[in-house]
């Protein structure tokens, strides 16, 4: 079924003379699909990713502000609702610490900051995955209708997460002013010990929007998991005690901890942990890039 | 002119349950992940081939027609050139920026202005703000919405929401066009305008692929056409001969599902007559060239003649006949021996044949759907009635376009 056309030039796209005067004439990138395309690029689908994905940038900022806008459009309460949460559970724990019915041990800072700081930092993680992980369910139209690298949505949802703890900093800078705390300069650098925490995020938040792209309990199954994550993770208390060893095989315990041991004391307390826990999220990450970036071809027919 | 879209053997496989596809999925992305690439090739149970078999080039600044019956791969194989289905087998290769219509305004958030919407579908469509920056007066002058610009895209209409997506596709500087049905929704001045805006993007080298069920169209704006069938390529070639190929094959499918139904249908309408004491029936119609033999199709312009057997079963006093061609727009035209005078004696009980002579069938190219109306007196009271019974195709040869096909007579006259 081969079609009579005359022997054609070979791609490249800029033809001199015979060209009408009028045609673009720019050399144009080619791209060959088939069966199993990126596996058979083995490590060589490492520098595509990247391109790919630094092409994208702008798409995933615009995807970030459109969800943005669109959120808080017809709220009410805008920006408030993501104080809201973060408020409510301090609240609770501060009433039942006082009520004495769950006892926490002494913080080093007054005990509503040390529980803002510790949730605004969990909440980083629990919002980002929870909204990854139905990003490309959400965007399934668009998905099966329009090639763009299918990353961008993920991270636009990542970037959403990322956007509250802006908010919720504001908040605790508040805390602060009321408390009378002063942070150490040591807490300018907790945006780098959040990196790691972010990078966890992604990649559990690639992993997770595949599965639910297929599975549609993984979301779900995500929020029931995080709730139950949080008090596993000495989020809303210290983790000293007699228990200390049971956080510490919880790798988001070192993760967490880091941002607020830097804003609290100005250093890590447990630096081997919080390298150990970054070296594994990056390797998370670069699994589930990876891993997405192969799969995510098989998506738009599944969705 | 460099070959800008090279399909060679392309297939595409899907899952008719969603369960198995829920399983096939699951298992693809966990081989997937492994970097064991399964073997695509292989048809798993429940699966099917969407599309197969496909081999095409395209040039720059040509232009594609996809026609076929619903269901028969056209969307699919149009995703498949968009890069967002990967063949399972055979190969795309594409050369340049793919502009995708398979679906107008992706990613428009309902919440948001058209002003907003126009940079989110843009970035989806691989613009940058800048050139966003650059072009917006123009998409918003194409789209020509006017104070809905910036009102939420919730509040549009279909056509407004069509319009502005268009607006921004075509501006987002493609080389190859994938146009997917949808100028359907526009209004006339709209889809006369993005044919032209189809055009003048071609002639500034993009490639256009056009899947449409409008014959017209993708016999106005193609060259060449596949003609897709269950996935499978047909015929591949001149859009006119591909147009009149698929109209046959859709009338022999008909004709292949008639015998069963006609066959039904004669014997409810003569037992109805029997018993309804009904006074005249139509038996049969026969469609044929001048000469008298039953043909399914004659070329515009040529001699025709329709046998109309009927029975009486009482005697009516002044009978009249009607018979009338549909095409999809409408009646085209309808031969009736009453309005056009001619008067014929009063029946009795038994058989005749009536003819219909027509020294020209001047139809233009189209499929017509034949109905027949027989009954009596002045005020054409009807006795018997077969709606859309009969298909009859004219043109085989692209020789009548247009809505009218006239008897025309062309004089050239030159001065030295």
């Amino acid at each position: 079924m081969r079609p009579e056309t005359p022997a054609a030039d070979k791609s490249g796209a800029c033809l001199s003379a015979a060209e009408p005067a009028n045609s673009k004439c720019v050399s144009l990138s080619s791209v060959r699909y088939e069966p199993n395309r990126i596996a058979r690029l083995g490590l060589g689908a490492w520098p595509l990713m990247c391109r790919e994905l630094w092409g994208a940038r702008e798409l995933a900022a615009r995807l970030f502000l459109r969800n943005l806008k669109a959120r808080y459009k017809q709220a009410l309460l805008g920006f408030f609702w993501a104080l809201l949460v973060p408020l409510l559970a301090v609240g609770t724990f501060v009433l039942l610490n006082r009520a004495g019915v769950l006892v926490i041990g002494p913080t080093d800072v007054p005990y509503p900051l040390f529980a803002l700081a510790g949730l605004t930092v969990f909440q980083l993680f629990s919002t980002g995955l929870v909204s990854s992980c139905s990003a490309l369910v959400e965007a399934g139209d668009m998905i099966a209708r329009v090639n763009f690298p299918r990353e961008v949505l993920v991270l636009a949802a990542i970037g959403q997460a990322v956007f509250e703890l802006l908010v919720k900093t504001a908040l605790i800078a508040a805390a602060c002013v009321y408390y009378g705390f002063l942070p150490p300069a040591g807490a300018l650098l907790v945006p780098f010990t959040l990196v790691p925490l972010i990078l966890l995020t992604l990649g559990l938040g690639l992993f997770l929007s595949l599965a639910n792209a297929v599975f549609r309990d993984t979301a779900q199954a995500v929020g029931v998991l995080l709730t139950f994550l949080m008090f596993l993770t000495p989020v809303l208390y210290p983790a000293d005690g007699a228990r200390e060893w049971l956080f510490r095989l919880n790798p988001l315990t070192a993760l967490v901890e880091a941002s607020r041991d830097l804003f609290i004391y100005g250093a890590l307390r447990h630096p081997l942990d919080f390298g150990l826990a970054s070296a594994g999220s990056l390797l998370v990450f670069l699994c589930a890039w990876r891993i997405f970036h192969l799969v995510s071809t098989k998506v738009p027919e599944r969705i | 002119m460099s070959t800008v879209i090279r399909v060679n053997n392309a297939g595409k496989k899907f899952s008719k349950s969603l369960r198995q596809m829920m399983l096939y999925g699951a298992r693809d992305i966990v081989a997937g992940s492994l970097g064991l690439g399964d073997a695509p090739e292989r048809l798993r149970p429940g699966e099917f081939w969407a599309v197969d078999n496909v081999s095409f080039e395209l040039r720059r600044g040509e232009a594609l027609g996809i026609i076929g019956p619903n269901g028969s791969g056209k969307t699919t194989l149009l995703r498949m050139l968009n890069g967002i289905f990967m063949p399972d087998r055979g190969s795309i290769e594409i050369t340049g920026k793919v502009g995708g219509l398979i679906h107008v305004g992706a990613g428009f958030h309902p919440m948001l202005t058209g002003r907003e919407n126009i940079y989110v579908n843009g970035a989806i469509l691989g613009m940058k703000k800048t050139e966003i920056d650059r072009r917006f007066q123009a998409i918003v002058d194409f789209a020509d919405i006017g104070d809905f610009l910036d009102a939420p895209v919730r509040h549009y209409s279909s056509g407004m929401y069509v319009r502005l997506g268009f607006a921004v596709a075509v501006h987002s500087a493609p080389d190859i066009l994938l146009v997917d049905e949808v100028l359907a929704v526009g209004d006339r001045d709209f889809s006369i305008k993005c044919y032209q805006k189809m055009k003048e993007i071609r002639t500034q080298g993009a490639t256009v692929v056009l899947v449409s069920h409008n014959e017209y169209v993708i016999r106005e704006r193609t060259e060449r056409c596949l003609y897709l069938r269950n996935g499978r390529p047909q015929a591949f070639g001149p859009s006119e001969e591909m147009i009149s190929r698929y109209i046959q094959d859709g009338l022999k499918d008909k004709a292949a599902r008639r015998p069963a139904s006609a066959g039904q249908l004669s014997a409810a309408n003569g037992a109805a007559g029997a018993s309804s004491g009904r006074r005249m029936e139509i038996l049969d119609l026969g469609l044929c060239a001048a000469d008298g033999r039953r043909v399914d199709g004659l070329d515009s312009g040529a001699g025709f003649l329709a046998e109309l057997r009927f029975r009486v079963l009482e005697r009516v006093e002044s009978p009249f006949f009607s018979i009338n061609f549909y095409n999809d727009a409408g009646l085209v035209y309808a031969a009736n021996s009453a309005y056009e005078g001619v008067h014929f004696p009063a029946l009795l009980p038994g058989e005749g044949t009536v003819r219909l002579r027509l020294p020209r069938l001047d139809l233009p190219t189209d499929t017509y759907y034949v109905s027949v109306i027989i009954g009596e007196g002045e005020a054409c009271y009807p006795l018997d009635v077969r709606h859309f019974a009969w298909t009859f195709l004219v043109g085989r040869a692209p020789n009548a376009r247009g809505l009218l096909k006239l008897p025309a007579e062309w004089q050239l006259e030159v001065s030295p």
